[in-house]
């Protein structure tokens, strides 16, 4: 009976791993295996994220007592690491949308495997990135003023700000982002919920699936639906980061003003999206024994991706230098003499280094096929992509028009409390997400599957 | 305590149906059954499967989802909901800020646009929910747990007297399991 499907059509060529065949029903067992009571590893790593976080926790309510002199901000450089996380894990959360829905679009179906971890991504990732503006406040109480709403007298927000924009921008992108993440989740959920054996976990997936029962009038509107969220959500992810890179832009300082910044802005997003979605991929398929779900043609798809982008970076950085050569501007021109060969020639070669030159590697397909190096560059890829940030905002912002304004900025310890607690933060959704959740998504894996027929055709 | 309240909750009282569920494994079978089901006059018949089958799709002449529409009128409120935001907050307190017009279209764009695609996603989801009669708080057919593995369920309602001839239907037509609900 199963023959029809004892073969994993997900497998397009060899795997690292010896195939095992897959059928509807074992594509259940094995997603929905990961999901349960976790073992000592899950709890090391997941005490081990906790401590980490209650540092940064800490980190932040000195922040807020002591006020921002605990950092290493002092005029002209305020916006530093706090901007440079939230670009950061604003970039990692677009990958997830790109893979789960502009693939989704394109009918790409190798992303059937991987786009739940990308879009768990996204949803954890625009969660981690929001706390920054958020924090930089300095006075997070009053983070509401950042929303239009009446009030007594009659005062709006400034919407000819870019940073009013990403208000409205981030918060978009976090809301349909989560709704696209749920609503997917749907069926898996009412699957997991048939097999749950604890009460709670029982009542969990039963929220989660809203009731699913497969009905063909319930998967109608829902594949009518989930294409209008993969239309709406394509535009939305090119618009955020643009939007991102327009608080920059819209600013006259120098190394910031250009119309480059959006398009640059995006493939960057994408680059460290998919070098964290490997990074997760490479554990969670070896972690769970998953290989032959997430198939090593998968991993290789996703290491193009990253090639490709990482070209677009490339040269992004040199279009930048050139006009920059090119263009009328002085300041313009020793902004990026500075960022190459100033005070942060070391942040400025690791960015070019990790970004540009490590991931040519990826032009070898040996490499693209082995776990180890995808691994290594991911790591490299991502640190390579916060220091891109670094490198735009700290250079510009203390080499401006003036020169009695230079200065030079120190990192604190306190900022660099923030940035690890910002992996905690993201990593704590995310451990959790993988025991509760099913981390693949059950019904579009199946649908790659040849389906059981009587009449060969 | 808790446990003995979920359970309450988790498990109500199954309702009483009236009608026949036929299960298959044969999306082949499944489908010649849906038109030969729907050729003798049921055409209020339910199909359970654990991803959609164009073949059934077809067979039970199902339309595009209405969802659309929702969605379009949710995009087109949001856009100008997210204008007149503008339009409104500026004139209400009209400064002007750094030089720059009052009434500028460019960062009205980006808010427009934002307020679009949040609008049409909600609507969209709210469409998808009410049309897709979700949450589904009450079972409107029997369910089994092999729906969402890999068995097809079809669910005719029907009164006793026409449940034998529905039964014998789908057994022609090579259903694994045929459970009558009278």
């Amino acid at each position: 009976m199963s023959s029809a499907i004892s073969k994993n059509i997900a497998v397009d060529g060899v795997n690292d791993v010896p195939d095992r065949p897959v059928t509807q029903k074992t594509l259940n067992d094995d997603v929905l295996s990961m999901v349960g009571w976790p073992g000592k590893v899950w709890w090391a790593l997941f005490l081990f994220d906790l401590i980490v976080l209650a540092v940064a926790l800490a980190a932040v309510r000195n922040l807020i007592v002591q006020g921002w002199g605990v950092s290493g901000f002092m005029r002209p450089v305020m916006w530093a690491v706090d901007i440079t996380n939230f670009v950061f894990w604003v970039g990692i959360a677009h990958c997830g949308t790109l893979v789960s829905a502009v693939l989704f679009l394109f009918r790409s179906h190798f992303r059937r495997a991987v786009y739940r971890i990308a879009e768990a991504m996204t949803v954890f990732g625009v969660l981690t990135a929001a706390m920054f503006p958020a924090i930089h406040t300095g006075r997070p109480w009053f983070d509401y003023w950042l929303f239009p709403y009446p009030n007594q007298r009659q005062l709006w927000t400034n919407i000819r700000s870019p940073l009013e924009w990403d208000v409205f921008a981030v918060n978009t992108y976090l809301t349909v982002s989560s709704i696209f993440f749920l609503v997917g989740l749907i069926p898996d959920c009412a699957a997991a919920r048939d097999r749950a054996k604890h009460p709670v976990l029982k009542l969990i997936y039963t929220i989660f699936s809203f009731g699913w029962t497969g009905a063909n009038y319930q998967w109608k509107h829902f594949y009518g639906a989930y294409l209008f969220f993969a239309a709406l959500a394509t535009p939305l992810v090119f618009s955020v980061h643009s939007v991102v890179s327009w608080d920059f832009a819209m600013a006259q300082t120098p190394g910031w003003h250009s119309t480059l910044f959006a398009p640059y802005f995006v493939a960057g997003a994408i680059f460290s999206g998919v070098g964290m979605v490997i990074f997760l991929l490479v554990i969670i398929r070896k972690g769970f024994n998953l290989q032959h779900l997430v198939t090593i043609d998968h991993m290789e798809k996703l290491a193009k991706l990253v090639l490709l982008t990482s070209c677009m970076v490339g040269y992004s950085y040199l279009t930048e230098f050139f006009m920059a050569w090119y263009g009328p501007s002085k300041a313009e021109r020793d902004v990026f003499w500075f960022r190459a060969t100033g005070h942060y020639w070391w942040a400025f070669w690791i960015m070019f280094s990790c970004n540009v030159i490590f991931p040519m590697s990826l032009w070898f397909k040996p490499v693209r096929r082995n776990m180890t190096a995808l691994l290594v560059l991911s790591i490299l890829v991502n640190i390579g992509m916060w220091f891109e940030r670094f490198v735009i905002i700290v250079t510009s912002l203390t080499r401006t028009f003036n020169p009695a304004n230079w200065f030079y900025y120190k990192i604190s310890i306190t900022e660099l409390a923030l940035i690890v607690g910002s992996f905690a933060w993201f990593f704590m959704f995310f451990l959790v997400f993988v025991r509760v959740l099913p981390a693949f998504s059950i019904s579009e894996i199946k649908e790659t599957l040849p389906m059981p027929k009587r009449r060969a055709h | 305590m808790i446990n003995k309240l979920l359970d309450g909750l988790l498990n109500p009282p199954t309702p009483k149906f009236h009608g026949v569920m036929g299960i298959w494994y044969y999306v082949d079978d499944a489908t010649d059954a849906v038109t030969a089901l729907r050729g003798a006059g049921h055409k209020n018949l339910n199909v359970f499967s654990p991803v959609p089958h164009h073949e059934i799709e077809h067979a039970l002449e199902q339309g595009p989802s209405l969802v659309r529409w929702v969605t379009a009128v949710g995009g087109f409120l949001g856009v100008t909901g997210g204008f007149a935001l503008c339009f409104y907050s500026m004139g209400s307190w009209p400064l002007v800020i750094g030089g720059k017009e009052l009434f500028s279209v460019p960062p009205m764009t980006v808010l427009g646009y934002e307020s679009m695609i949040l609008v049409a996603g909600l609507s969209n989801l709210l469409g998808m929910l009410a049309l897709g009669r979700l949450p589904q708080l009450k079972q409107v057919a029997p369910y089994d747990p092999r729906f969402q593995e890999d068995r097809i369920g079809i669910w005719v309602p029907c009164s006793a007297a026409e449940a034998a001839k529905i039964e014998a239907l789908m057994k022609g037509h090579a259903a694994e399991e045929v459970q009558v609900h009278a």
